[in-house]
């Protein structure tokens, strides 16, 4: 082996190691997020839920788990548009693929029965 | 054979610096025998000056957090819980014990942050835009400090266009430069610390490299001072 060789061989090591790929697709929802805080509106948040509808769909795609607490977040967001059935089943796939999430998203269905009542 | 000692040395140089170096475990052995599995992440307390930092930054650190193998909690759902209960200011949020964080949320730990720094620097042909950020690790079981980490980036914002020579020219940059340095987000320099950081964190539960890194080398940090 050349030194040519080995120094691609040791810049691709040095690459690999330092942005190794990443667990999850996060899609736009940073930026969604932050035009949602800047400015708070129905056209911001409809953007912002949209990303989480785009991260729930392409993960699979990408042969990815949805991201923590992207489901309940949707769920979260749903709920407060007065879908509460659709909303509480994204509540429910967040607990059966994060179980640690289970205090969690109980505390948010116990939130909105209380509401109802 | 020259050059490959060369290449060697300058990988080892870049790789090291000339800061201390410390492996994961030994920065932070409380990771290793805790384990923490999920972590809620309490708005920042904001130590800059800028009103809005606190609300930016927290668009950024979930994202980074989850790749490192760790349950996160929605944040944004979590600071509609908190103030629910009736907690609205970070200030407070401190006061509470980790413990409450465990009954409330089911959180193995909680992780504070403060921002140090979140200023931008207008000079006349060139700006700058600084992020500094403290990081902080809880258990929620033992209220001991898990891992903590700091780290600061400054990203220049020179309008570097070259164009025209003389006074016209001079004056068209430092147009570009101070509209370069307002439209520059803080959101992407934030980001960049958080890898800083996040490099430092044990990698948790959901990453293949889980309880793989305790050897890991690390730059070797003390607590950052939080009243500057």
């Amino acid at each position: 082996m050349n030194i040519k060789n080995l120094f691609y061989l040791f810049s691709l090591v040095f690459l690999i190691g330092c942005a190794p790929q990443p667990l999850f697709y996060w899609g736009d929802y940073s930026s969604s997020l932050y035009d949602y805080k800047k400015s708070p509106d129905e056209k911001t948040l409809a953007a912002h839920e949209k990303s989480l509808l785009d991260i729930i769909v392409t993960s699979p795609k990408k042969h990815l788990h949805v991201p923590p607490g992207i489901y309940a977040e949707y769920g979260y967001l749903l709920i407060n548009d007065g879908k509460e059935n659709e909303g509480l089943e994204y509540f429910d796939k967040e607990i059966v693929l994060y179980p640690e999430s289970k205090v969690f998203v109980q505390r948010l269905k116990d939130e909105l029965a209380r509401g109802k009542k | 054979m020259k050059t490959l000692y060369w290449i060697v040395l300058a990988s080892v140089l870049t790789l090291w610096g000339c800061a201390p170096q410390i492996t994961k475990h030994e920065f932070a052995p409380k990771m290793y025998d805790q384990h923490p599995v999920s972590i809620l992440i309490l708005p920042p307390q904001n130590k800059s000056t800028a009103a809005d930092a606190k609300e930016y930054y927290s668009t950024t650190i979930a994202e980074p957090l989850t790749n490192c193998g760790y349950y996160v909690y929605p944040t944004e759902v979590v600071n509609d819980v908190l103030k629910q209960e009736g907690l609205f200011d970070t200030e407070t949020m401190l006061n509470v014990p980790p413990q409450k964080f465990k009954e409330f949320f089911g959180a193995d730990a909680v992780m504070y942050v403060t921002i140090l720094e979140w200023n931008t620097q207008y000079l006349i042909l060139s700006g700058s835009v600084t992020v500094k950020i403290a990081s902080e690790l809880k258990s929620t079981t033992t209220g001991d400090v898990l891992w903590f980490y700091d780290d600061v980036v400054s990203v220049n914002t020179s309008g570097d266009s070259g164009g025209a020579g003389g006074l016209a020219g001079l004056l068209a940059k430092a147009v570009t430069t101070a509209i370069k340095t307002a439209a520059t987000q803080y959101v992407p320099v934030a980001r960049d610390v958080n890898t800083k950081i996040l490099i430092a964190l044990p990698y948790g539960k959901y990453h293949p490299k889980f309880n793989q890194d305790a050897q890991t080398m690390i730059e070797k940090k003390k607590k950052a001072e939080k009243n500057k």
